[in-house]
């Protein structure tokens, strides 16, 4: 496996020889957790509360490389936040490979690297995997699975937000959508927009403790509008929210205006949406902005009994509805 | 903010209760800005901004379409168009949906670096939109194409189509905001007729909000002074002569004739066509094309929105069996058409 131009093989998935030397010489040297290398059917583990949260996610992205991350790291990213955004401290990860015949062994040890990068960041451990092989051509490249593991500190649900609440957003949104409509080359346009994909857990523990904490979620697909249009149909409150105050890149609002894309429904992979009480917003903004992923946090909008639905007062002070993503023009962004 | 306040209460001031002034707009993208921006929610109640024909995939016609996705299932032939052309739906599906040898482009040069590593192929560049996209067509043929290159144009004229609506008493115009690129282009002169022959205030604005804003206001001044003038607030990008350079390569590559419109029928001298020395590069020619019937779309009225006479909403199939998933008309297919448009910008309540 040292040749660097090795290339997966469909006996790599076979389950014998073949699959034992790709994961004890390739995975291994990347994953190494006490509770992995036993190589068992199952890893035993110690989670230190009664009540644990479990999430699970596939990842398709295209391409498998762009400015600011690729298919690892966003594997590990986009699983922990779904914990960190729910309450709990995300502990231990699974992840599954699909692998395509012929997929360069050093593009693979690239990603795991990034993987191995992710979850020392993110503190968790990957303690069972997985790893098929499918012919050419059947997959581009590679297919990522993981599923979460954490221990719940807060129950988030939407049922906590009520009238008056405030809504936080972590920092400039739109910058992984833009990232990947660049990455894919269909478009003749450079510019220096790297993904935002980061683990929040170290962000977002620290406002456990707060009590006006209310609601998460990390605004991937679709977007913030289509985050909060789901929360203003599940909840029954309405939502405003002010143009000027999101934080948007210069360059992503430029693109974006070019390509016809809203950065408001345009997938974020290191940021939050924060429902907060009134007289908690200054403490956790306070908190956010300490931290290098939160510097750029800010106020966009408040919780309403007075409409129903999302409602965006423009910045000449007009106003459209929000509602959730109808067009997917970029998918498999995740 | 302070500022934009001010020119909005100016607007309000300018629109008395018993008269109705409709300003219509004919740009895609400023219908755009109008509509992501919820002018239309800040504005007195008797003043209507219409969006007119400003989406040239709205009015392309059926027949080119078919043409092209027939084109484009030839082994010989690579089609290359906008994105947005390729999904417009026809009686025989769209070019995506139907089609078989064809690509997206940006720009029409990478038709040439197409056709190049392509030498064995016909490139066949469906090339459509108003004067902003005639101008870079005719740019390429300036530069000189290979020979295994041809342009199938679909090209329309603003100008035309303008005066076009202001003969329809049904519509009736009060001000016209000119299209920002198309100006840029032909230059804000271009536009002197609808002042001086048919006494309409018509103002070239950007796509700034708040330089559409100072558009409205300028036709609401001069409708208060009994004026019709032609100015201009988007001096910066536009010149009176526009691009006089465009002008010319656009006229020697191509002329003015007699083109259908979709949902609207056939306008004399609309729409732009390869002179007659330039036969070799038209596809129309080349490839013996012929046209076809247009099929009207039950219950569609794409034609009737394009002329003004009509928002999106009143259709009955709009954000019902028409959205932009599953778009029955070309109204809907765009980012510029005015139903895609509204459809994502519907007011929040």
């Amino acid at each position: 496996m040292k040749n660097s131009n090795s290339k997966i093989e469909i006996g790599h998935g076979s389950g014998g020889r073949l699959t034992r030397e790709l994961i004890e010489k390739v995975f291994l040297k990347h994953i190494a957790s006490e509770e992995l290398r036993p190589l068992e059917d199952a890893a035993y583990v110690h989670l230190k509360t009664h009540h644990s949260a479990i999430t699970t996610d596939s990842y398709v992205v295209r391409p498998l490389f762009f400015p600011g991350g690729n298919i690892g790291k966003l594997s590990v990213c986009g699983t922990v936040n779904d914990l960190v955004v729910s309450g709990a401290l995300p502990r231990y990860l699974s992840i599954g490979f699909i692998l395509e015949e012929g997929f360069s062994v050093e593009s693979l040890e690239d990603i795991l690297q990034s993987i191995r990068e992710a979850v020392q960041h993110a503190g968790v451990h990957i303690v069972t995997g997985d790893t098929k092989v499918v012919e050419k051509d059947k997959c581009d490249g590679m297919y990522i699975n993981t599923t979460g593991f954490g221990e719940v500190v807060r129950t988030l649900h939407s049922d906590n937000v009520s009238d008056g609440d405030v809504v936080l957003v972590t920092g400039t949104i739109g910058d992984h959508g833009t990232a990947i409509a660049i990455a894919r080359n269909e478009f003749d346009i450079k510019a220096p927009v790297a993904s935002d994909c980061a683990p929040l857990n170290n962000l977002l523990t620290p406002l456990f403790d707060i009590e006006g904490l209310k609601w998460m979620r990390d605004p991937t697909r679709g977007g913030v509008a289509t985050v909060l249009a789901e929360l203003s149909g599940s909840t029954g409150f309405g939502i405003e929210v002010f143009e000027d105050q999101v934080p948007v890149r210069e360059d992503v609002r430029f693109i974006s205006d070019m390509l016809g894309y809203d950065p408001l429904y345009l997938a974020n992979e290191g940021k939050a949406l924060i429902i907060v009480s009134k007289d908690s917003t200054d403490k956790i903004l306070d908190i956010l902005k300490k931290h290098s992923l939160g510097q750029n946090a800010a106020i966009i909008g408040h919780i309403t009994s007075d409409f129903r639905r999302v409602k965006l007062r423009t910045r000449i002070g007009g106003e459209r509805l929000l509602d959730l993503l109808e067009e997917d023009l970029l998918p498999r962004i995740c | 903010m302070h500022k934009t306040k001010n020119i909005i209460k100016l607007i309000h001031s300018l629109v008395s209760d018993n008269r109705k002034i409709r300003i219509m707009n004919v740009c895609g993208s400023h219908e755009h800005t109008i509509a992501f921006s919820g002018m239309r929610t800040l504005m007195p109640e008797n003043l209507e901004i219409i969006p007119g024909p400003g989406c040239p995939v709205c009015v392309c016609p059926e027949s080119d379409i078919i043409n092209a996705i027939n084109l484009s299932t030839r082994d010989d032939v690579i089609l290359v168009t906008y994105g947005d052309m390729l999904r417009v739906p026809t009686q025989k599906g769209s070019i995506r949906s139907q089609g078989k040898n064809f690509r997206m482009i940006t720009s029409p040069f990478e038709a040439i670096n197409i056709a190049k590593s392509n030498p064995d192929k016909k490139l066949v560049f469906f090339s459509i939109g108003f004067e902003t996209t005639t101008a870079p067509t005719a740019g390429i043929l300036e530069m000189g194409v290979p020979d295994n290159l041809f342009i199938l144009s679909s090209h329309k004229l603003t100008p035309t189509i303008m005066e076009v609506l202001v003969k329809d008493a049904e519509i009736g115009i009060d001000g016209f905001i000119a299209p920002g690129h198309v100006s840029a282009i032909v230059g804000s002169n271009a536009w002197n007729v609808f002042s001086e022959k048919y006494g309409i205030p018509t103002v070239v604005a950007g796509f700034e909000a708040e330089n559409l804003l100072l558009g409205i206001l300028e036709i609401l001044q001069q409708l208060k002074n009994g004026k019709a003038e032609t100015s201009n607030v988007y001096k910066g990008v536009v010149k009176p002569e526009g691009n006089v350079q465009a002008q010319k390569i656009m006229n020697k590559y191509f002329e003015v004739s007699d083109v259908n419109w979709r949902g609207i029928g056939c306008i004399p001298a609309s729409g732009l066509e390869l002179r007659e020395q330039y036969a070799e590069r038209n596809a129309r020619k080349v490839f013996e094309l012929e046209d076809i019937k247009e099929a009207k779309i039950p219950g569609c009225i794409c034609g009737t929105i394009v002329l003004g006479k009509a928002y999106p909403s009143a259709c009955k199939l709009f954000k019902k069996a028409c959205t932009p998933k599953t778009p029955k008309g070309p109204c809907m297919v765009s980012m510029e058409g005015s139903c895609n448009i509204w459809y994502k910008t519907l007011p929040a309540d």
